[in-house]
Formats: C-alpha cells, sequence, structure tokens
C-alpha cells in the first residue's frame, strides 16, 4: 500500500517506519528535516498545512498522522486538533478510506476515568477534560469522527503513554529509568508501538466492527487499570516486549530462582 | 452585571447586544480584523489580552455558531483554540457564567417527525464548516464544565431568526432570543453544564422545549402553545 505519514520525524514515526518500509511504499512528512541517514522518500510538510497534505495525499491509501506537540498552546492546537482537520480533509478529497491517528490514552480516558475507575477500555466516550495535550488530541479524534460519519472513512485511533527502549525500559523521562514505581497508566516498548501501526495499517477492514475504531496499546499489565484486549483481538498485535522489569521487583534477582514454585 | 459578548460584528451578537444594553454592562469583542468602533479587538489569544478582556467580568456570552466568517481553516481554529484560549481565561478569572449560543442545525438532518431532546447526540455536517465549528465549540465548552472550571449553559437556537414562513417549523423570534440569554444569566436551575434547546411555539414545532420552561422559568408562558 503507499502510505502516507505526518509527523513522522518525532519519537513515534522513526519505528512506525521501521516497521512498515519493507512491506509498503512510505511517504515521510515532518515539519522538520529528515534525519540523517534516512533514505525514503520525504517531503518537508506541516501536518496543519491542509492544501499541503491534501497535495501530499493524492495516490495514497492510508495516511497515518502521527504529529505531536504538547506544550505550547498555539502549536498544540495546530498540530493535534487541526493536523487531524487537515488530514480528513485530505482523505476525503482522494476519497482515501483508512486514516490512523495517534495520541496518549488521556484523550479518551481523562483525569477523572483515571483517578476513579478501573478496566478502563478504548470503547468508553471520551472525557479528556481540559489538559492541554489531552484537550486539543480529542478534538482531533472528534474531528475524525465526524468524517468518518459523514464519509465512512475508517478510522483508526491508536492510544499510548509511555515508549520505553526494550533493552534498558527507559523512555523519554529524565534521569535513566525507573524501575519498581506506579507504572498505570501504561507502558509500551518502542518496537511495539511501531508494530500497533504497521497492525492498524493492515488490520482487513472486515476485523473492524465500526467506521471509527479506537485502541489501547500496552502488553499485557498486572494492574487492570486498563484493558488491552480489543487491540489484541482485533488488530492482532502482539507485543514482543512485556516491560516486565518496570513492575516486577523480582525480574532481576529472582531468589532461589524459583524453584520453590515447583 | 458585568458582560461579555464575543463575536460583537456578528448578527446574533447584535440582536443579544440590543436586547441586553441598559439592563447590564456590556463588554463587546471581536478579531482585530473585524472589530469596529465601541467594540474590543482581542485575538483570543493565550497572551495577557484575553486575561484583561474578561476582568471583571460575570459572565460571558459566547456566539458559539455563525459569529466568524472566513476560511474553514478559520473558522476551525476560531471554535477550537480561541475558545480554549477564551474559557481558560475566563476560568482563571473567575467567571461565573458561560452562556455558548449554539444552533438547533446540529440537528437538521434528524427527521421532523423526531421527538429531539436535549439528550439526544448531535449529528453535525462535516462540510458546513460553520456547522462542523458549533460542535467543535461545545466540545471545549462542556471539557471545561466537566472539570468545574466554569458553568456552560449551551443554548442552541432554532432557526430561522423571526421566519414567518409556515414551513419554517424550528424559527425562533429575536424577542425569544433575548429572553432566553437573560433568563440563562439568572436562572438557579441549572447543572454545570446544561443543554438548553430554545425556539419559538409555532405550528408544528419541530423541537421540544420543555427544558427551557422548566430550567427558565421566566420563557414559560412563551415557550407554551
Amino acid at each position: 500500500m503507499k502510505v502516507l505519514i505526518l509527523g513522522g520525524n518525532g519519537m513515534l514515526g522513526p519505528w512506525a517506519v521501521k516497521a512498515m518500509k519493507s512491506r509498503h511504499d512510505i511517504l515521510l512528512t515532518d515539519i522538520n528535516e529528515p534525519r540523517p541517514g534516512y533514505a525514503g522518500d520525504y517531503l518537508k510538510l506541516s501536518a496543519d498545512d491542509v492544501d499541503g497534505v491534501v497535495d501530499a495525499a493524492e495516490g495514497m491509501d492510508v495516511i497515518v498522522n502521527l504529529s505531536v506537540l504538547r506544550p505550547h498552546r498555539q502549536l498544540a492546537f495546530d498540530v493535534n486538533t487541526m493536523g487531524n482537520y487537515a488530514m480528513m480533509v485530505a482523505a476525503r478529497e482522494h476519497r482515501i478510506n483508512r486514516v490512523i491517528t495517534s495520541g496518549p490514552h488521556y484523550q479518551m480516558a481523562g483525569q477523572q476515568y483515571e483517578e476513579w475507575d478501573f478496566d478502563l477500555n478504548p470503547d468508553m466516550p471520551p472525557a479528556p477534560g481540559t489538559r492541554l495535550y489531552a484537550h486539543t488530541k480529542a478534538l482531533g479524534q472528534e474531528i475524525c469522527r465526524v468524517f468518518s460519519e459523514r464519509h465512512g472513512i475508517q478510522v483508526i485511533t491508536l492510544l499510548y503513554y509511555n515508549m520505553k527502549h526494550s533493552w534498558d525500559l527507559s523512555g523519554m523521562e529524565p534521569g535513566g529509568p525507573e524501575y519498581h514505581q506506579d507504572m498505570t497508566p501504561y507502558s509500551t516498548a518502542w518496537q511495539d508501538c511501531g508494530t500497533a501501526v504497521q497492525a492498524a495499517v493492515e488490520v482487513p477492514a472486515e476485523r473492524l466492527a465500526t467506521r471509527c475504531e479506537t485502541f489501547f496499546v500496552f502488553p499485557d499489565l498486572p494492574h487492570r487499570k486498563f484493558n488491552n484486549e480489543k487491540i489484541k483481538r482485533v488488530l492482532g498485535w502482539s507485543p514482543r516486549y512485556h516491560v516486565e522489569g518496570l513492575w516486577n521487583k523480582e525480574f532481576r534477582t529472582p531468589p532461589s530462582n524459583l524453584h520453590e514454585a515447583f | 452585571m458585568n458582560l461579555l459578548i464575543t463575536s460583537a460584528v456578528s448578527d446574533t451578537a447584535k440582536l443579544i447586544a440590543n436586547g441586553l444594553s441598559g439592563k447590564h454592562n456590556l463588554r463587546l469583542t471581536d478579531l482585530p480584523e473585524s472589530a469596529t468602533a465601541g467594540i474590543l479587538a482581542n485575538k483570543l489569544d493565550h497572551e495577557a489580552e484575553t486575561d484583561r478582556l474578561v476582568a471583571d467580568i460575570e459572565a460571558i456570552v459566547n456566539i458559539g455558531f455563525q459569529g466568524q466568517t472566513g476560511s474553514a481553516t478559520h473558522i476551525m481554529d476560531y471554535h477550537t483554540r480561541r475558545m480554549y484560549n477564551l474559557l481558560q481565561a475566563a476560568s482563571d478569572a473567575g467567571v461565573r457564567r458561560f452562556i455558548n449560543i449554539s444552533t438547533l442545525r446540529l440537528f437538521e438532518d434528524h427527521e421532523e417527525n423526531l421527538a429531539v431532546t436535549e439528550r439526544w447526540r448531535t449529528d453535525p455536517s462535516a462540510e458546513d464548516t460553520e456547522l462542523l465549528g458549533a460542535h467543535m465549540a461545545e466540545y471545549v465548552c462542556k471539557e471545561f464544565a466537566r472539570d468545574r472550571l466554569i458553568q456552560v449553559v449551551n443554548l442552541r437556537l432554532g432557526w430561522p431568526f423571526d421566519g414567518s414562513e409556515s414551513d419554517e417549523t424550528a424559527t425562533i423570534s429575536s424577542e425569544l432570543i433575548v429572553a432566553a440569554v437573560e433568563e440563562s444569566l439568572v436562572s438557579d436551575e441549572l447543572a454545570e453544564w446544561q443543554d438548553i434547546h430554545i425556539q419559538s411555539a409555532v405550528e408544528n414545532q419541530r423541537f421540544i422545549t420543555s427544558t427551557a420552561a422548566k430550567l427558565l422559568p421566566g420563557l414559560a408562558e412563551r415557550l407554551a402553545r
């Protein structure tokens, strides 16, 4: 398939490209210059440039929007909200049947859900609240939903939170990895974050119950705060890394090598 | 009461401002490219200028539908980012109530025989950017109310204003619009997020207005046929 990726130079983009580059024709776009050594097709493009996104989307089968901007109020709206608007206008103009968007879990399961409830699943009504990142991403998702209802465009939303290096379980937090702390909401290895995008691109339409489906992306975790059953069942996504060292205090130095279990 | 009215150049804002003038202290605002004499030019950015705009304001009447004209990108940006900035500034300043003027056209694709109430999900168009903008403005408002930062009254008005044709089954009079805003400013029956549907009592009336009659009791007589 021909896949247009918006915001592809961020943290997640390279892992999505790695998962898909040998299987699909990718046009990678980003507001920044390409990473050194990137040899694929590349276009410098801001995700909120409606006309530019429409032009870039011509001839594409799928659009994947991985653009993210968190702290700056103007830019957060431009990228997180208007970026999805641009994507949906482009999908409508070119009759592109599938778009994939991404964001944090709390664009759906906002503070009230997270503080009060368990077994949170991606089919709940969104309640993002007013935190800038969650709110702007939720508005973007709502725009996708409206376009999907009106035009039948298949929207798949992938919701992440912490993303970790598989080798030492460090992420974007300063000071290196922290083990054995509260691991809610959830963490996912970068490689598996990328393969979730691949799974969303490739899932047969008949496996999707509606034209607008959302998934929490994380491996099996013991806290049961969130539920990841849907992504495994529907997308067939199977994470290779379980980030167990983050939460299992016996993971690195099991007493008696666990012989007492027998 | 000290009131701020947004998109003051729009016909809806003028109608409301004319009806409220003399009864309240009005502060009118619109974007710099639109603002005329007597209207404060404000971009509704996230800078201190927006904080100053809402200082000492007790309630805001926000034109959330057909308040702005321009490109689709402008309409979408206004009804998302600038609404967020306004609501954030208002909640920081302790503004008590935010009256969002929306539209019953968010249900216009429903057949007329359906008894649509405030508990029905809206069905906005993706093609009509004004309607999509109205929907997005409602979304932003609702999240501020959900977080208990400000009380929002979402007034969905019928259409057209002051219609006179017999097939205009959702019409609303100018007088009723002003009265609904006035009642919304003072009612103590309202939830933190309160949708209210309002149209004139006409033959084959399209939308049910019993919520308005109950929560805005000063309107009950006008809403009864």
